[in-house]
């Protein structure tokens, strides 16, 4: 029995290697996939254009002016006269913010009065306001309190020291990359193993094994190892693309694979079952596609599950994925070890089983 | 071109689709599918932020700061905290994203009058909601805590989407992703069909022109995109309750155009292979991919490096997702969309004239 094994297994292996186009698909997606969408995708705001109507005109609404110009955050697009002026500029998109230091500025702080600013926003993308917004509030705040230290007293009664944790720099990136790797492991998981079955099933090659004394549970191994083995030897590539983009990894490499590993179990038992309910290759890449692209996009890999609806963050719950981002970012940015993952391992073995089992049931048929 | 000849060809894949009950229940349910999924599931907004305190000072004046961020809506008290070990615990589980440290010498100092400090400690894991949540927290201190002397007034307004939604800002953008998703795959599907059949052929073999026969053939999918158009325009500002400020004829009009350019995708993408599965994928990679991440739709272009930003700019996406956005939300009229507009119209012209010229040359 071992050598049967051993032979259908050689079999499949070689198979695999030599599907090239899959080959080059996997490791396109491993890394291409991952820089390319790592250096273009993010929600990190930068270069708002800003327009500023300096209706004061002096040496101090020249530095709150200044302030903003040299900061990345904002690009200066121009300096329309009036109020109004600016109001059309947010209107054609020529400026998505506005700053507006009325006329009376300089002679109000001198009198240690509150001045006004006005900041138009743009507001049509929220997410990008809202950043805006905090910067904007920001720059305005440090120049306030490094007036009021000149003066000697405090504009705010209570400061707020602001600590960010495992992501200092607050970059988009160290997140894109690791969603990126567990998106490549899902989709690679789950298409292989339909298209390789589905394929002998047109064919017709897999009468020829049902009538081998191959047993079905060898051949279910045999069909699905190479697959696991390939996608956990292509993280190591994307393991080098992190260490590029200077994610740290702060947790063992060890607990990673190990939980990856008992995450493929899953999305390789869902590749099963759908080829198993599939009779034609094009069927069965039209139900994994729309099977995939709800799972894919709604699993925190883009948006995080918390600001979901609370009926699909349940929803959300029997999807591997979604356990496996947890574990990702835990293993990367937080250094979690076994003892903080547990949770996340039971929800990922209880899903494997089960989709394993039924993946049994459906093949055996 | 003789409009008759065209007619039968129209007559023919209509008869074709409506005998595949399959097809049509997939075309006209998943656009709604993803509307719903995606206009519910794709929010940024800060919402229920489970929060922890950590509380060294237990006086009166501190009690009022937690007091100010359980009810302000956007944080959730989930967790009482005492000592360091037990905040490290709770923000590596995750059972807290953000922690308030406040000092034992608190509601002493501000009793007396003298500023104090809080300590505010954020999951920085999806930076961008740490961020907001980070604003969010100054916010609230601020507004907690007693006045003192500010130099600065600022006033803030937001304007188009003033209540900060984020579900306005993905419907009118989702329009322009479901129909870059669902059009060009069902056309392409729809004509290399023919081509894997053999039947081509016979088409080739009558006096039918290569303009006739795309014609014909565009006739009927782009009447089930316009239908598309018009479930997911009408359900999306209905159900989810977007303001909308514009002029609809003018956001049919335009989105009529774009319909004409993704089922002309789709014609283009027909050309270039004889095999249903590799259509497929090439629909995948020319048209789903880039409408969802290279759209404008989700992730901005202006913060893209520029390279990529080209690569956006040859995709139809971010010309609709824009006009659509500037019509739904601005109330644009076409003084100041008719950039995107004529993008669109100029785009959908070159793909119909690649689309016949490539259809011409396998012909001859």
């Amino acid at each position: 029995m071992g050598r049967r094994f051993g032979s259908l297994l050689v079999k499949e292996t070689i198979q695999f290697c030599r599907d090239r186009a899959m080959l080059a698909l996997i490791l396109f997606l491993y890394t291409a996939e991952v820089v390319m969408c790592t250096v273009a995708l993010t929600f990190d705001v930068k270069h708002v254009a800003l327009a500023i109507v300096d209706q004061d005109g002096s040496p101090r609404s020249r530095e709150l002016v200044e302030r903003f110009t040299v900061v990345q955050e904002f690009r200066a697009v121009g300096r329309p006269a009036t109020e109004a002026e600016a109001g059309r500029w947010l209107q054609s998109g020529r400026a998505a913010m506005a700053l507006v230091i009325p006329r009376g500025f300089a002679r109000r702080l001198s009198r240690n009065e509150a001045a006004p600013v006005q900041l138009l926003l743009d507001g049509t993308n929220s997410n990008t306001a809202a950043i805006a917004r905090g910067y904007a509030l920001g720059i305005l705040g440090e120049f306030e309190a490094e007036r009021a230290a000149r003066l000697g007293h405090a504009v705010r009664m209570v400061r707020v020291e602001r600590r960010i944790w495992y992501n200092q720099s607050l970059s988009f990136a160290s997140f894109m990359v690791l969603s990126m790797i567990a998106l490549a492991s899902m989709m690679i998981g789950v298409i292989q193993p339909a298209a390789s079955i589905v394929r002998e099933k047109e064919a017709g090659t897999i009468e020829q094994l049902m009538v081998t004394p191959i047993s079905v549970a060898e051949l279910f191994v045999a069909k699905t190892l190479p697959t696991l083995v390939m996608c956990l030897l292509a993280v190591f590539p994307s393991l080098l693309v992190a260490h590029a983009f200077d994610v740290p990894m702060r947790g063992g490499l060890g607990t990673f694979l190990a939980l990856t590993g008992l995450f493929l179990v899953s999305a390789i038992s869902l590749g099963v079952l759908i080829a198993s309910v599939t009779r034609t290759l094009q069927q069965a890449l039209l139900v994994s596609f729309f099977g995939l692209f709800p799972l894919l996009f709604l699993s925190g890999t883009m948006v995080p599950v918390e600001s979901m609806p609370d009926a699909l963050q349940v929803a959300s719950q029997v999807s591997p994925l979604r356990h496996y981002m947890e574990v990702i970012l835990g293993v990367f940015l937080k250094g979690s070890g076994f003892e903080d993952l547990w949770r996340q391992a039971l929800a990922l073995f209880v899903i494997g089983a089960v989709l394993f089992a039924s993946a049994v049931i459906a093949f055996r048929r | 071109m003789d409009i008759r000849r065209i007619l039968a060809v129209t007559r023919k894949e209509t008869r074709e689709i409506s005998r595949d009950p399959v097809t049509i229940w997939v075309s006209l349910l998943m656009p709604l599918v993803m509307l719903f999924l995606f206009g519910y599931a794709i929010t940024l907004d800060v919402e229920d932020v489970p929060f922890g305190v950590w509380d060294e000072d237990r006086s009166p004046e501190s009690r009022r700061l937690i007091d100010a961020f359980a009810q302000s809506g956007y944080f959730e008290l989930v967790h009482s905290i005492s000592g360091e070990r037990e905040l490290d615990e709770a923000l590596e589980r995750g059972v807290v994203k953000l922690a308030l440290v406040i000092p034992a010498s608190f509601g002493r100092n501000l009793a007396r009058g003298r500023p104090s400090a809080v300590q505010v400690i954020v999951d920085g894991t999806f930076s961008n909601t740490a961020q907001i949540v980070a604003g969010y927290a100054d916010a609230i201190v601020q507004e907690a805590s007693p006045p003192a002397r500010p130099l600065l007034r600022p006033e803030l307004r937001v304007w188009y989407n003033p209540e900060m939604r984020s579900v306005n800002y993905v419907v009118p953008g989702l329009f322009g992703v479901i129909l870059l998703a669902f059009p060009p795959l069902l056309t392409a599907l729809g004509v290399v069909r023919e081509k894997e059949s053999g039947s081509i052929q016979q088409i080739f073999a009558s006096p039918l022109t290569s303009a006739e026969f795309i014609a014909g053939k565009l006739l009927p999918y782009g009447l089930i995109a316009f239908v598309q158009v018009l479930l997911v325009v009408g359900f999306g500002l209905t159900w989810f309750e977007v303001p909308f400020r514009g002029d609809l004829g003018l956001l049919f009009a335009i989105s009529l155009i774009y319909v004409f350019c993704t089922v002309g995708l789709g014609l283009l993408v027909s050309t270039l292979t004889d095999k249903q599965v590799v259509a497929m994928l090439l629909a995948l990679v020319l048209t789903l991919m880039p409408s969802f991440l290279f759209s404008g739709f989700l992730f901005p272009i202006f913060t893209m490096p520029y390279t990529l930003q080209l690569y956006a700019a040859a995709f139809p996406g971010q010309y609709f997702v824009e006009t659509s956005r500037d019509i739904v939300m601005k109330g644009a009229g076409l003084r100041e969309v008719w950039v995107n507009a004529g993008a669109l119209l100029a785009y959908t012209f070159a793909i119909f004239w690649l689309a016949a010229w490539r259809f011409r040359k396998k012909v001859a």
